[in-house]
C-alpha cells in the first residue's frame, strides 16, 4: 500500500480519533460551538447536495432547518419520543421541499433561485403568527437531551457526542447517494440539462430529489439545532441565515463533502472572529471572501478551498505530488495562452460572452 | 500574380485553440489586396477557427499581418475598426433588431451620417426582400435573407477586408448559388479582398483566385482556385467528383 | 369605494418604486445575462451618499442628483471590476457573485453608516390632492409620475438614440455586436450604471417612507425580483406593468383579505409569480426560448 493511499485511510480516522477525544478535555463552550459547526455542516451539506451537486441554487435552506427545528421543539415540548422527533424533523421539510420543487423545478435556474427565496421570507411572518405551535417571536425554548446518569459525561459532551455521530452517519448516506446513479445523474443535469433529457435523465425528477434530499438534511440538521441549542425560533429561518450558508459553502467548496464541514467551521465562527459586536464585519468577511475565492480558485464556484489546497499542493516538485496522490489540476504551461475561466469540458468554444449570445433563457 | 501585388491579410505559424484544446496547429496564409481566398476543409478542420483567430474570437500565438502590421492580441471590435468585417458561421443576426437597425448596427463605428442612410436606402433597393421587411424584426427572416443581411452590414462598416464563415451555410443550392453570384458581383465592382471559408468547395473555389485546404488545423494543400479545382484529390473529397 | 382607489393609488407609488429596481434588474440582465442580487444595495449605497451630502448642508435635490452621478460610477465599477470576469461563464457562478456583492456591500455601508434608521426628506410635498372626490396623497402620485417619466426616457433612449441601439445590439448578440465594432466591455459599463441610477432613484423616493438603514431595500427587492421574473426578465416594460400589478394586489389584499393582514402581504405576490410561472415560465410578457443543446 503506497504513500497516498495510508493517507487516504489515516486522514480521516485520524480526524476521527482526533473528534472523539476533543471533547474530553474542552470546555463546554468549545463543545458547544463544535456541535453547532455539526449542525451547520449537515444543514449545508443539504445545500451543497441541491445547489452544488445538482447545480440549483436555493436560497431557502434555512427555512427547512427552521421547520425541523420547530417540528423538534414541538415533539420534545409534547413528550413525543425522540426517534418521533427526528422522523418529523427530518420528514416534514423534506415533504414540504418535494411539494414546492415539484412545480418550481420546471424554471429556469435563474427564476428558481428567485423563487427559492420565497420560503424564508413567509416562513418568518408565518412562525411569528402561528405562536401556538412555535412561540411566535420569541422562539420555543426546551429542556432535554440531558446526559444519562452513569456515562461520567457532562451534558455538553453528550450532546457534541449525539451530534457527532448522527452527522457522520448523514455524511456517510449523504456519499453513498451521491457516489450513486443518482449523483451521477446529479452531475448530468448540472452540467446540460438538455443532454440529460436526451440521455433518458429526467432532469426535472432529479432536481426535486436534489430539493427533497436538501430539505430533509436540512430539517435533520434543525433537530440537531435543538438539541444543542435548546431554543427554535423564527430567527433560524431568515434569508440572512440563508445567504450565510450559501457563502460559506462557496468558500468551503461545492465540490467535495468536506466542503460542507469547512463551511460549517466558517459559518460558526467567522462571527465569532470577525466581532459578533458589529455585524457589518461578518458581511465584509464573508462577500470579501466569497469573491476572492471565486475569482482564484479554480472551477470557479465548485471549487472552494478543497480544490484551492489541491491546486496548490499540485504546485509541489513531483516526489511530493506522487506522496499526496493528488492530480496536477493546473497542468503543464500550455502552447496556447489558457481562455480564463475555462470551468470544464466545453462542448463548443466558448464566445466573448456566452452570456448574451446563447444563454439560457429563464424560459 | 503581379509581382508588386501586397498582402492585406497575412497569418504565419498561427497556433489557437480553447483552453487547453489547441486546434490550428501553425497555420499560414496571406490574402492578395483584391483578391478572394478560399478556405477549404472538411469539418472541424479548423477553418472558422482561422477566422475567429484573426478577428481576435480566440487567444492565438504567431503573427496575424492586417496591412503588414500585427493585429493578433486585438479585440474583435478593434479588428473589426482596423477595417476587417467578419460575417460569423450562422450570421450573427441580431435577431430582436429590426432590418434597417441591423444595418445601422453595421455602420455604427462611422460618423458620415447621411451617406450611411444612403447606403442603407442603396441595400433597400439592391435587395427588395429586405428592403420591403425593414423594420420587422430580423430573426423573422429566412436563411437566404438573412444571409443577405450579414453581408450588407458586414459592407456598411467599408471594410477593407470581408471574413465570410460558410455563406452557404443552411441554405438551399439554389440560395446558396444566388448569394454567391450576388457576394461574386459585388467582389468584382468594389475589388474587395475576401477570405472566404466554405465547406462547399465549388462555390468557393468559382469565386476566388487562390484557395487553400485545411486538413486537422493546419494548410495540406493551397495553390491557384483554377489549380485546386483540378486537383483529384480536391475533386474527390470536395467537389463529390 | 373611496377607500379601494386609494389603495390603488398607493398600490401604483409602492408598485413605482419595485419597478424601478426591477428595470434595473431587467437592464442588468439583459446586458450580461444574470439577476443581479445585489442591486438593491447599490441603491441603498447610493441613497446614503445622497443623504451624506444633504447632511453636509446640500439642497436634497443636489444631492439627490450627485447620488445618481455617484450610482452611475458605481454600477460602471462593480461591472468592470467585479462582474466582468463571470461574463460568459456558468450562470450560478454569476449567482453567487452578486450575493457575494449583496454581503459585502451590506457590510461596506452598516460600517460606514452604522445601521440606526436614519430619517431622509422627501422630494415631494406631503399632503394630498383632491380629485373627483377621492383624497390622494400628493407624494403616491408624484411617485407614479417620476416612474412613468423615466419608462419613457428609457425608451427613447433605447428606441431612438445611437447609444440605445449599441446596447440593445450588445444584448441581443454581443459577440456580433463586437464583430461590429461595437466596445462590448464599455457597453456593458454603461448598461450596469443605468442600472444603478434607477435604482438610486428607487432608493430615495422609498427612504423617507422606511427609513434609511442597510436593509432598506432587501424587501424591496425581493419585490422586484418577482416583478422582474414575471416581466419575463428581458422585457423592461413587462417589469414595470408587474411592479404595479404586485403593488395593487399587495395592498388590496393586505387591506381585504382578512387573512393576510399586513405582516403576510409580501406573501401575496410571491405566492402568485410562482403561480403564474407556473403556467407561463416565461413570465407574464417574456418570450419563449427553445433550450439550446
Amino acid at each position: 500500500m503506497n504513500a497516498a493511499r495510508a493517507l487516504k485511510v489515516a486522514l480521516p480516522l485520524g480526524v476521527l480519533v482526533v473528534l472523539a477525544i476533543v471533547p474530553l478535555s474542552a470546555t463546554p463552550y468549545t463543545n458547544y460551538q463544535l456541535s453547532l459547526v455539526g449542525t451547520f455542516a449537515v444543514a449545508i451539506l443539504g445545500l451543497n447536495i441541491v445547489s452544488g451537486y445538482a447545480g440549483q441554487i436555493s436560497l431557502g435552506q434555512s427555512a427547512f432547518m427552521g421547520v425541523g427545528a420547530y417540528a423538534a421543539a414541538f415533539g420534545v415540548a409534547h413528550g413525543w419520543p425522540v426517534v418521533l422527533s427526528f422522523v418529523v424533523a427530518a420528514l416534514l421539510p423534506a415533504a414540504i421541499g418535494a411539494l414546492v420543487a415539484i412545480p418550481a423545478v420546471r424554471l429556469r435556474g435563474n427564476a428558481l433561485a428567485v423563487v427559492t427565496i420565497i420560503l424564508p421570507i413567509i416562513a418568518v411572518p408565518l412562525a411569528k403568527r402561528y405562536a401556538g405551535v412555535t412561540g411566535g417571536s420569541e422562539g420555543r425554548s426546551v429542556d432535554w437531551a440531558h446526559v444519562p446518569s452513569g456515562t461520567g459525561l457532562e451534558d455538553d459532551q453528550w450532546r457534541y457526542y449525539l451530534v457527532l455521530v448522527i452527522a457522520a452517519v448523514l455524511f456517510l448516506l449523504g456519499r453513498n447517494i451521491l457516489s450513486g446513479r443518482i449523483g451521477r445523474a446529479f452531475a448530468i443535469v448540472r452540467t446540460n440539462e438538455a443532454v440529460a433529457s436526451a440521455m433518458g435523465i429526467s432532469a426535472h425528477r432529479y432536481k426535486v430529489v436534489a430539493f427533497t434530499i436538501a430539505a430533509c438534511y436540512g430539517g435533520a440538521a434543525g433537530f440537531l439545532y435543538v438539541l444543542v441549542v435548546q431554543f427554535a425560533s423564527p430567527d433560524l429561518l431568515n434569508f440572512q441565515v440563508a445567504i450565510n450558508m450559501l457563502a460559506a459553502l462557496v468558500i468551503g467548496g461545492f465540490a467535495n463533502l468536506w466542503g460542507a464541514v469547512i463551511a460549517g467551521l466558517f459559518y460558526v465562527y467567522v462571527p465569532v472572529v470577525a466581532g459578533a459586536v458589529d455585524p457589518s464585519r461578518t458581511n465584509i468577511f464573508y462577500g470579501a471572501v466569497v469573491l476572492v475565492v471565486l475569482f482564484i480558485v479554480p472551477g470557479g464556484v465548485s471549487g472552494g478551498i478543497v480544490r484551492l489546497v489541491r491546486a496548490l499542493l499540485a504546485r509541489l516538485p513531483d516526489r511530493y505530488r506522487r506522496f499526496t496522490g493528488v492530480d496536477p489540476q493546473a497542468g503543464p504551461a500550455s502552447p496556447v495562452p489558457p481562455q480564463p475561466d475555462a470551468s470544464g469540458p466545453e462542448p463548443t468554444p466558448p464566445s466573448l460572452r456566452a452570456g448574451a449570445g446563447s444563454r439560457k433563457e429563464p424560459q | 500574380m503581379s509581382p508588386d501585388a501586397t498582402n492585406i491579410l497575412e497569418l504565419v505559424d498561427v497556433r489557437a485553440g480553447y483552453g487547453r484544446a489547441e486546434v490550428l496547429h501553425g497555420v499560414s496564409l496571406a490574402v492578395r489586396e483584391g483578391g478572394v481566398t478560399a478556405l477549404l476543409g472538411a469539418n472541424g478542420a479548423g477553418k472558422t477557427s482561422t477566422l475567429r483567430a484573426i478577428s481576435g474570437m480566440v487567444s492565438a500565438t504567431g503573427r496575424i499581418a492586417l496591412d503588414g502590421k500585427q493585429i493578433l492580441g486585438s479585440r474583435p471590435d478593434q479588428v473589426a475598426r482596423l477595417g476587417v468585417a467578419h460575417v460569423p458561421q450562422g450570421r450573427g443576426t441580431l435577431e430582436q433588431l429590426s432590418v434597417r437597425e441591423n444595418l445601422l448596427v453595421g455602420g455604427y463605428r462611422r460618423r458620415d451620417r447621411r451617406a450611411v442612410a444612403v447606403q442603407i436606402d442603396e441595400y433597400f433597393d439592391l435587395f427588395p426582400a429586405l428592403g420591403s421587411r425593414a423594420t420587422a424584426a430580423a430573426g423573422n427572416l429566412s436563411g437566404g435573407e438573412q444571409q443577405m443581411l450579414a453581408v450588407c452590414r458586414a459592407l456598411m462598416s467599408r471594410p477593407r477586408l470581408l471574413l465570410l464563415d460558410e455563406p452557404s451555410l443552411g441554405l438551399a443550392p439554389r440560395m446558396a448559388e444566388e448569394v454567391f453570384n450576388t457576394i461574386g458581383r459585388l467582389q468584382r465592382e468594389t475589388k474587395l479582398s475576401m477570405l472566404v471559408v466554405e465547406q462547399t468547395a465549388a462555390l468557393a473555389l468559382a469565386l476566388a483566385d487562390t484557395a487553400a485546404v485545411m486538413e486537422t488545423g493546419r494548410i495540406a494543400l493551397r495553390g491557384s482556385a483554377a489549380e485546386l479545382a483540378d486537383r483529384d484529390e480536391v475533386r474527390r473529397a470536395y467537389l463529390g467528383d | 369605494m373611496q377607500h379601494a382607489i386609494q389603495q390603488i393609488v398607493d398600490g401604483l407609488a409602492a408598485g413605482s418604486i419595485y419597478g424601478a429596481l426591477a428595470l434595473a434588474l431587467v437592464l442588468v440582465y439583459r446586458a450580461t445575462g444574470m439577476i443581479n442580487f445585489a442591486q438593491g444595495l447599490l441603491a441603498v449605497a447610493s441613497t446614503y451618499i445622497a443623504w451624506s451630502v444633504w447632511r453636509a448642508g446640500s439642497p436634497l435635490i443636489a444631492a439627490v442628483v450627485l447620488a445618481v452621478a455617484a450610482a452611475l460610477v458605481l454600477g460602471a465599477f462593480t461591472e468592470r471590476v467585479v462582474i466582468r470576469r463571470f461574463e460568459g461563464g456558468p450562470p450560478h457562478t454569476a449567482v453567487v457573485a452578486t450575493i457575494a456583492l449583496l454581503i459585502l456591500i451590506n457590510g461596506l455601508t452598516g460600517s460606514i453608516w452604522g445601521y440606526v434608521s436614519q430619517p431622509f426628506p422627501s422630494l415631494f410635498p406631503s399632503g394630498t390632492v383632491t380629485v373627483g372626490g377621492v383624497v390622494l396623497a400628493i407624494p403616491s402620485l408624484a411617485t407614479t409620475g417620476v416612474l412613468i417619466v423615466v419608462v419613457v426616457l428609457l425608451q427613447l433612449l433605447f428606441l431612438r438614440t445611437r447609444l440605445g441601439l449599441a446596447l440593445r445590439a450588445v444584448a441581443d448578440n454581443a459577440d456580433s455586436s463586437a464583430l461590429s465594432g461595437l466596445n462590448v466591455g464599455r457597453l456593458l459599463m454603461v448598461g450596469w450604471a443605468l442600472a444603478a441610477a434607477l435604482g438610486a432613484l428607487a432608493g430615495v423616493l422609498i427612504a423617507p417612507k422606511v427609513y434609511l438603514d442597510p436593509t432598506m431595500m432587501d424587501t424591496i427587492l425581493v419585490y422586484a425580483l418577482a416583478a422582474a421574473v414575471l416581466g419575463g426578465l428581458d422585457s423592461p416594460l413587462g417589469a414595470v406593468v408587474a411592479a404595479w400589478i404586485i403593488g395593487v394586489t399587495e395592498n388590496l389584499a393586505g387591506t381585504y383579505i382578512p387573512y393576510v393582514r399586513d405582516d403576510l402581504k409580501i406573501g401575496v405576490p410571491l405566492v402568485a409569480m410562482f403561480v403564474i410561472l407556473l403556467t407561463r415560465p416565461q413570465g407574464l410578457f417574456g418570450r419563449r426560448k427553445a433550450a439550446r443543446v
